[in-house]
């Protein structure tokens, strides 16, 4: 008997005699039932349309399923959806549901609940809005049968409804579904192979879903989210860690079963703990940024925005956000995920190779840069943007320019940056932020690379050549096309400079040794995932 | 006496009302932007305001101010821009982990600390007494999260006697409840033990030189009975309120406690609610808590009574 059963049994003898209730006994088996996870943010609102975090989308992945799923090979493949059919001039899809899907309140999945999902989700999603913009009808023909009628083609309909990118098309009940796609949601019943514990819900510090035994998989092979989702434990429960520090020692003393994304700082202890694995989560990594702002000086003109790339050395970037772990990242001459199929570095050249101050401060004098203020937001309270500032503050010191550094919190940098007034009445010049290589792979779901002026993201870069290129991708017929177009965005935004990428980086994940089952991919799968007492 | 903590309870209320007239206005003016945040980091500017409309957040400060007072007044501290959930709930959620933490630190605090201060007091100049002061000093010295980092290593990690996190209700068992609080109530309370250390020691050695003391040693009662009976009961007043003052550290240290230690109590909620901007959270809380300051100070204030009998209102 070790001494913390010594001193439970005695604090147990006296709070039975205190209190006259007892402990209760927990069986072995139930807690190697139970999966206690660490997720990677706070689970604070539960509507996937509505919050489009992704630990939002993360969490629903479990509650709500999708009509397609993207595999690893980063296709879409079937989910709800037992067939489709395509007219011949590609105007109208005909999907059929698999019979016997079920939502957790025990009604049927029908074609109804599956129309109204549709159209709140489209009401939010960029590649939903561009259907939506060309949709002539969407109804529902029979209980399992569903009809989306367009004006024109749109070849990547498949992939919009399968892509893991947030907001996924998540199928909910109609009365549900109906709800404003600005309001929230206040049920969440899906058909999902988890069930959500609403009344153990206690946002900011743990969520629970249980295994929903209606569930009936596919029978294929599990695959991101593709494929049979086989629920190997009871229960599923989330637990937020706002300190890793503690989070790390939960993991070491066996109070959590897997932490999503260890700090690369403590990655060291727990590679040395030999209960511990440790690999890296999502090969899909992330990309990280500074945007600047295209619409005020010094960077509404592209000479001064390429004297910073010219300058910018990723590897400074990305030794500041993962330390010293070779392993956790990669240069990146352009704006794609590396290692996907359209992956492309063309027109990159200025992002590779020494780093020519003299250049770029010569390029920057010819932009007409005078030595005023360039107002650069920070969110301290995010590692990442944090490191990536400070990198950024001395780069432009170096650069020659007056940096006006605003060190201050996330809530702030998401407010401010909407602000398109000038620099010194409230606007910005320049903020940092990354994106999940997920969102990143095509210009799908990539609002970042945008450059339509007004419409883009923050920034609001204007580039007509970048925009023609995304065009071309998205009326691309084969993977020759997608990939030839692709290159040409790269070029076209790195030549505008949309905005400077800062590099690829990697994160770990670290599980027990009594967990098994755990993929890589980029967003935490519990399908397959099973542990021993 | 009743009516006078009836007038003291009444008069908590203009208090409380110009301390969220204050917080709102503080929150109006103060940058970020809760739809902002709940939008996502994707979102156009269209999404984010058609959010920021659909929360009233549009609407001008007076309506916005009106409104929640009105709610207010029905006793409705509104609900959560980001769960959906009434503020009450997610505060009740939330009040029986912060309470136990408080309970135990409180609880500890006296046990450890009194004491510590009288034997400090009998033993002034002796090594005794420069040991305890220097642990006093050493507790007020070191941050709660560095003593929290300490103990979760020593008898989390290395011992294994204790969890590192979480908290358990009491009405899962007492040890399951207490072994999640021990770890955290001596990071929170080493700062309050040293304080009421101190104020004990400073107390007690000025009580101890009054001449009724020396009567009672030349009467040949016991030290223990001259120290914890007639000196430690006259000393009581600023011991007593510097525990009661000490109750608004315990709140502030609660919230790095508790993001330490992963309890879900107040104190994360506040931060949560904070980076959020999470407004009606933020007030319902700031509500409370001044509340219980008020409600505190009565406390004191009905213990100098009954300590020290001279005292009347």
């Amino acid at each position: 008997m070790d001494r913390r059963t010594v001193l439970k049994g005695l604090a147990g003898a006296g709070g039975l005699a205190l209190t006259g209730v007892s402990a209760p006994a927990i069986a072995q088996g139930a807690s190697a039932r139970t999966l206690r996870f660490v997720p990677q943010a706070n689970l604070a609102n539960f509507d996937p349309i509505w919050g489009t975090q992704y630990v939002v989308r993360n969490a629903a992945a479990l509650v709500w399923d999708t009509l397609y799923g993207i595999d690893a090979q980063l296709q879409p493949q079937r989910q709800m959806v037992e067939s489709e059919e395509t007219s011949d001039d590609g105007k109208i899809w005909t999907f059929k549901l698999r019979p016997g899907l079920k939502f957790h309140d025990g009604e049927p999945v029908l074609a109804k609940d599956v129309v109204a999902s549709l159209a709140r989700w489209a009401a939010r999603d960029p590649m939903g809005l561009m259907i939506i913009a060309i949709q002539q009808e969407l109804t529902a023909v029979d209980d399992r049968t569903f009809k989306w009628v367009l004006k024109q083609p749109f070849p990547k309909m498949l992939y919009a409804l399968a892509k893991n990118n947030a907001p996924c098309s998540f199928i909910m009940p109609e009365r549900i579904a109906k709800t404003d796609p600005f309001k929230q949601i206040t049920e969440y019943v899906g058909s999902g192979p988890m069930k959500f514990a609403k009344s153990e819900w206690v946002p900011g510090a743990k969520s629970v879903f249980e295994k929903f035994t209606d569930y009936v998989p596919r029978q294929e092979k599990a695959s991101w989210l593709a494929g049979g989702k086989q629920i190997m434990v009871d229960r599923v429960e989330w637990i937020v860690m706002p300190d890793p520090a503690t989070a790390a020692a939960a993991l070491q003393n066996g109070e959590v079963d897997w932490w999503e994304n260890p700090i690369a700082d403590l990655v060291p202890v727990l590679k040395k703990n030999r209960n511990i694995s440790v690999d890296i989560g999502d090969p899909l990594g992330n990309i990280g940024s500074f945007r600047m702002n295209h619409l005020f000086a010094p960077f509404n003109d592209v000479r001064a925005r390429r004297a910073v790339l010219m300058a910018l050395s990723q590897e400074d970037y990305m030794r500041a956000i993962v330390g010293d772990d070779n392993a956790l990242w990669k240069s990146l001459p352009g704006f794609f995920t590396p290692d996907t199929p359209v992956y492309n570095e063309m027109g990159g050249e200025i992002l590779k190779g020494k780093r020519d101050f003299d250049a770029a401060k010569k390029l920057l004098a010819e932009s007409g840069y005078s030595g005023q203020p360039v107002t650069c937001l920070v969110a301290q309270d995010q590692p990442i943007t944090k490191a990536q500032g400070d990198v950024t503050a001395d780069l432009l010191k170096r650069l020659g320019m007056n940096v006006d550094f605003v060190a201050t919190d996330w809530g702030t940098v998401g407010s401010r940056r909407a602000a398109k007034t000038p620099p010194g009445q409230g606007g910005w010049n320049m903020f940092h932020s990354w994106h999940a290589g997920a969102d990143c792979i095509t210009p799908a779901a990539y609002t970042a690379i945008r450059a339509n002026g007004e419409k883009a993201w923050f920034g609001w870069p204007n580039s007509p050549n970048t925009e023609k290129e995304i065009t071309s991708w998205f009326d691309a017929k084969n993977l020759e096309e997608e990939k030839a177009a692709i290159g040409r965005v790269n070029k076209a935004a790195i030549e505008d400079v949309v905005y400077a990428p800062t590099g690829f980086f990697l994160t770990y994940t670290a599980w027990r040794k009594n967990v098994s089952g755990i993929t890589k991919g980029p967003l935490p799968f519990f399908w397959g995932v099973s542990k021993s007492a | 006496m009743l009516s006078y903590i009836l007038r003291r309870i009444v008069a908590t209320l203009p208090v409380m009302a110009i301390v969220a007239l204050f917080v709102f206005s503080l929150l109006y003016i103060a940058p970020g932007d809760p739809a902002v945040v709940i939008a996502g980091d994707q979102a156009s500017p269209e999404d984010v305001e058609r959010i920021r409309q659909s929360l009233g957040l549009d609407r001008p400060f007076l309506i916005q101010f009106g409104s929640w007072v009105w709610r207010i007044l029905h006793g409705d501290l509104g609900t959560s821009i980001f769960t959906n959930l009434p503020v009450s709930a997610m505060i009740g959620q939330r009040l029986g982990p912060t309470l136990s933490l408080m309970i135990v630190t409180l609880l500890l605090t006296i046990v450890v600390a009194v004491p510590l201060g009288v034997v400090a007091a009998w033993k002034a100049g002796s090594l005794i007494d420069r040991i305890i002061m220097g642990f006093a000093v050493f507790g007020f010295s070191l941050p709660v999260f560095v003593v929290g980092y300490m103990l979760a290593y020593i008898f989390a990690l290395e011992l294994e006697w204790l969890p590192v996190q979480g908290y358990t209700p009491l009405t899962q068992g007492f040890w399951p409840w207490l072994e999640n609080l021990i770890l955290p109530s001596i990071a929170l309370g080493c700062v309050y033990i040293a304080l009421v250390a101190r104020i004990t020691r400073a107390a007690m050695l000025e009580v101890l030189q009054q001449d009724y003391i020396r009567t009672a040693r030349a009467k040949g009662l016991g030290q223990g009975g001259i120290l914890f009976i007639h000196a430690l009961k006259n000393a009581a007043v600023p011991i007593v309120t510097v525990i009661g003052i000490g109750i608004a550290l315990l709140i502030g240290g609660a919230v790095v406690t508790e993001s330490v230690f992963a309890i879900p109590g107040l104190g994360r909620l506040t931060i949560d609610a904070i980076l959020r901007r999470d407004y009606p959270v933020i007030l319902g809380i700031v509500l409370l808590f001044s509340f219980v300051y008020v409600l505190v100070n009565l406390m004191i204030d009905v213990i100098y009574t009954l300590v020290d009998p001279r005292i009347r209102y």
